[in-house]
């Protein structure tokens, strides 16, 4: 075996333009990696610079506690959706008819409460089960006649708000009782808020305490202590600030509440149980799973269930908020429901994604509406912010994600 | 200045943030010369022939490309097509609706005045090209599907060269061929040497090497080891510069016990999905005894996989005939039906069917036994982990940690990632459909360990191959299949050869014939 001879030297001016060249490539991939690796932390900082630009803008009021408490109201209906829609994303799926439905149950729950006077408690159950029997439905023709979601949900689009025009003959149901009103007008009172607020913090802290006992346990990269530690301190900050803006005005709003506690649920759903682990990896590689002996289209149809679900509990909180059952509730909000998870880092393409990144895309758009209300951007206007921001959003993510 | 090199590369650096994966590597080919590259998976040949390509554009490298003693500095793949270096990838990049001439010019078509595509100069052009290949029997205007892997391998050939290329990168170009399409594909690489065209020729497959390769360059672990003219150099040379150590026995033939009869499988018959009056799979019997191997061989596309995908409950057209589990006849519709059963399968295209890649390679384990690793209605993390890491051991799977997305492995691992999990449900039988495809020579050797290892567990073993040596040197029984049929169920001995298998594969003798020979 005759080993190869020496390269032959490269000259001095070629060798320094080849190094030039390869650090300017080389930091541009940096950047890229952070950027891609601490996505939901750059949303947020965009979040802080939206809010600082309309405090600007508005002399202050737009950060005052009784905004910010109503803009979060405003974000909770987008947000309950978004905690559905990100999992049908990730499961490789799309639901357009979402909005539809929160109206139809929407409108279900007015007529219930309207013309039937049902105690709420078995009103909601009513409607969180249609809910879910919608969304096996959807699931059901998505999963084992596989007809593609795109096209069961887009029937569903015009035919579930068909069925409300149908059912209320085109009129508002109004006027629907207190306690329902309640559901998206009550407030949390002020001392729960703050239980709420250290279980919240305890809970995590202990959580990631125990996560590096485990990692240790297993030989697997532990993060130093200082950065764990720094990490609670930004919680415990951003938790004991958020309930504190919001004590500050009334308390914690129901359906904020509700969120939050869907937030919880959701996020350990999809880390900690084995429907959350498949439905990544359905949006993975379905056949591998398949193959794995996992019943997909079970799967599928779960994610659907869910999904109307959370219909439901939006349509739900969107009559109460209104007080009235309106026909054309929930137009276009499966589009806003889906933005909220684009901009919050779903991929398209499915199989990654977080009930936190929905979250935090549906808080954009939500201040994106409150600020440019405030300002009196005329609402054309709006929406042509709003198409701009997601395409920007996506741009963002597909420039920063290595081609393969 | 005049290099007597149609390429030099020289000194080649490349790291994926941070990790290094190739640390200065140099290849020199002449005009019209074949150059051998090998090395074992993952050692850096297809990023190094990425960077060649333009794949990964100048600067992104380091070191150096000269061409025709000129520094090559692309920023594409266009770039480095122009100057006619051409790369035929492992898979396949044929639009599958499309014709083949269609195929052939694709995004180079020609168009008339009208600037509408100029269909009959592409047909005719195609079909000269095909014809001065020895392919005239392909016909231009129709569908690539219809043609089979190999066959597509060589229209992707074809394509290559109508972009008159100097320089032919051919990466694994036989993994997925059958011995007949693999020699064709020999004899088409000879005719370009000589009318000049120069390659790259990457193969795991050494007999190819040294049948095509002029001289030979091996890289491990992302360094250069050297270069020879293939003359100089015996196959276990090669083998040795590859993995740095003496590997005598390929295959690590260990006795075991073979029991009763476990599975039997009586007249399974597959329809073609799309064409029903087409039976990929014609009435097939057979049987597997507790803790032997099974090879099915067979040519490729005679129905193999389509039998054990149907035993498997996933073949997705439809399919008749009975399987008995111990005696008893049991109803197999589908993969988890199968899985409960006790009946596992590692599926032939790894990167479709068997991995999720971006999940973490602990995860694509866990994936198959996750619904019994819960408490109170959570997945159990330590309990995981710790499964994980067993079988992360047990297999010697490379990886930086557990929780990284499989798709950073290499071939060998990922396959190795995939047998573990479905070794995860603790099958009683199973099927392993071309395990070996794309995975290095110490990964291979690991899997026959390991098969070795299940089998004497008392596991009993399908494998599907086409590699004859491998079904040769690991089976205890070998079935033959050709156009969907039982060509021939042989009891592996010293009087079964690769010949008698191929004969078998090839020739349409009536299965009572070959029951002379079969085993009981």
């Amino acid at each position: 075996m005759t080993q190869g001879p020496p390269p032959a030297a490269i000259s001095p001016a070629v060798a320094e333009a080849a190094i030039g060249e390869r650090r300017r490539t080389f930091r541009a991939e940096h950047i890229k990696t952070l950027f891609s690796r601490y996505k939901i932390l750059a949303l947020l900082v965009a979040i802080a610079l939206l809010w600082a630009l309309f405090a600007h803008a508005t002399d202050g009021d737009f950060l005052t506690a009784r905004n910010l408490s109503n803009l979060l109201r405003q974000m909770a209906i987008t947000g309950m959706l978004a905690c559905g829609m990100v999992f049908v994303i990730i499961a490789g799926e799309i639901d357009l008819s979402v909005g539809s439905l929160l109206g139809l149950l929407g409108g279900i729950s007015a007529i219930l409460d309207v013309q039937f006077h049902l105690p709420l408690a078995l009103n909601i159950a009513i409607v969180v089960l249609a809910g879910g029997l919608v969304g096996a439905f959807n699931g059901y023709w998505v999963a084992w006649l596989r007809v593609p979601s795109f096209i069961v949900t887009l029937a569903g689009l015009l035919a579930f708000r068909g069925i409300l025009l149908g059912i209320t003959g085109g009129v508002t149901i109004a006027p629907v009782s207190r306690p329902l009103v309640a559901v998206a007008q009550s407030y949390l009172p002020t001392v729960a808020g703050w239980i709420l607020a250290a279980l919240v913090f305890a809970t995590l802290a202990t959580t990631q305490m125990m996560s590096r006992r485990k990692r240790a346990a297993f030989n697997l990269a532990v993060p130093p202590l200082w950065a764990d530690l720094a990490r609670l301190a930004v919680y415990a900050i951003g938790i004991f600030g958020f309930f504190a803006i919001l004590d500050a005005y009334r308390g914690v709003p129901l359906p904020v509440l509700v969120v939050i506690v869907l937030l919880g649920v959701l996020t350990v759903m999809a880390r900690r149980t084995v429907f959350g682990r498949r439905i990544y990896a359905i949006g993975g590689n379905i056949e591998a799973t398949r193959l794995s002996g996992v019943n997909v289209q079970m799967v599928k149809l779960l994610v659907f269930v869910l999904m109307g679900v959370m219909a439901a509990l939006a349509g739900i909180s969107t009559t109460a908020r209104l007080a009235a059952g309106s026909p054309s509730a929930g137009s276009l909000q499966e589009l806003d429901a889906i933005a909220s998870c684009i901009i919050g880092g779903t991929s398209m393409r499915g199989g990654a994604g977080t009930v936190f990144g929905a979250l935090t895309g549906a808080l954009i758009m939500a201040t994106l509406d409150n600020g440019m209300s405030m300002l009196g951007v005329d609402t054309y206007w709006q929406m042509i912010v709003k198409g701009g921001i997601l395409l920007l959003a996506v741009w963002l993510d597909v420039a920063t994600t290595s081609r393969r | 200045m005049t290099s007597p090199y149609l390429l030099e590369m020289r000194g080649i650096t490349k790291d994926f943030a941070g990790v290094v994966a190739l640390g200065g590597i140099d290849l020199r080919v002449r005009e019209g010369e074949c150059v051998g590259l090998c090395g074992e998976n993952g050692a850096g040949k297809s990023t190094m022939m990425k960077v060649l390509s333009g794949v990964h554009p100048y600067g992104s490298w380091g070191g150096e490309i000269l061409w025709r003693g000129e520094p090559l500095r692309a920023a594409s793949v266009r770039d480095t097509e122009a100057v006619g270096i051409v790369i035929i990838h492992q898979e396949l990049m044929l639009v599958p609706q499309l014709s083949v001439a269609e195929n052939i010019f694709l995004g180079r078509e020609p168009h008339n005045a009208a600037g509408l595509i100029d269909f009959d100069r592409m047909y005719i052009e195609s079909a000269r090209l095909l014809a001065e290949l020895r392919m005239g029997h392909i016909d231009p205007t129709q569908p690539v599907s219809r043609y089979g892997g190999g066959q597509q391998q060589l229209i992707e050939i074809a394509r290559a060269l109508s972009k008159d290329a100097k320089l032919l990168i051919l990466d694994e170009p036989t993994s997925s061929l059958t011995s007949t399409e693999t020699a064709t594909l020999l004899r088409l690489v000879h005719d370009l040497k000589a009318r000049g065209t120069a390659c790259v020729y990457i193969s795991h497959k050494l007999e190819e090497i040294e049948e095509i390769a002029d001289t030979v360059t091996v890289i491990r672990d992302g360094r250069f080891v050297g270069e020879a003219p293939m003359g100089e150099l015996t196959r276990a040379d090669i083998i040795r510069l590859m993995v740095g150590r003496d590997m005598s026995n390929l295959f690590p033939r260990e006795a075991h016990e073979i029991g009763d009869t476990i599975l039997q499988a009586v007249g399974i018959t597959c329809l073609d999905p799309d064409n029903p009056a087409r039976r990929r799979v014609d009435d097939v019997s057979f049987s597997v005894r507790r803790g032997e191997i099974l090879g099915i061989a067979g040519l490729v596309g005679s129905g193999r996989t389509e039998l054990v995908s149907a035993i498997f409950g996933a073949w997705p057209g439809s399919h008749s005939g009975e399987i008995l589990l111990d005696g008893r006849p049991v109803r197999i519709r589908t993969p988890r039906d199968a899985v409960r059963l006790g009946i596992c399968m590692v599926p032939e295209d790894r990167k479709h069917h068997g991995i999720v890649p971006g999940l973490a390679v602990g995860y694509n384990i866990s994936l198959s036994v996750l619904g019994d690793l819960t408490r109170g209605g959570l997945i159990d993390e330590a309990r995981e982990l710790s499964d994980i890491d067993a079988a992360i051991s047990r297999l010697r799977i490379k990886t930086a940690s557990p929780l990284l997305p499989i798709a950073n492995l290499s071939g060998g691992n990922q396959q190795k990632a995939v047998i573990s999990k479905m070794l995860g449900p603790n099958p009683r039988i199973l099927i392993l459909d071309e395990p070996t495809r794309g995975v290095d020579v110490g990964a291979k050797y690991e899997i026959y360990k390991l098969i070795f290892a299940l089998v004497r567990e008392g596991l009993s073993i399908i494998m599907v191959s086409s590699e004859l040596p491998e079904v040769l040197g690991i089976s205890d029984r070998v079935l033959v299949i050709g156009e969907g049929r039982l060509r021939g169920d042989f009891v592996n001995d010293e009087t079964l050869t690769q010949e008698r298998i191929m004969a078998a594969a090839i020739n349409a003798q009536p299965i009572s014939e070959l029951s002379a020979v079969s085993h009981s």
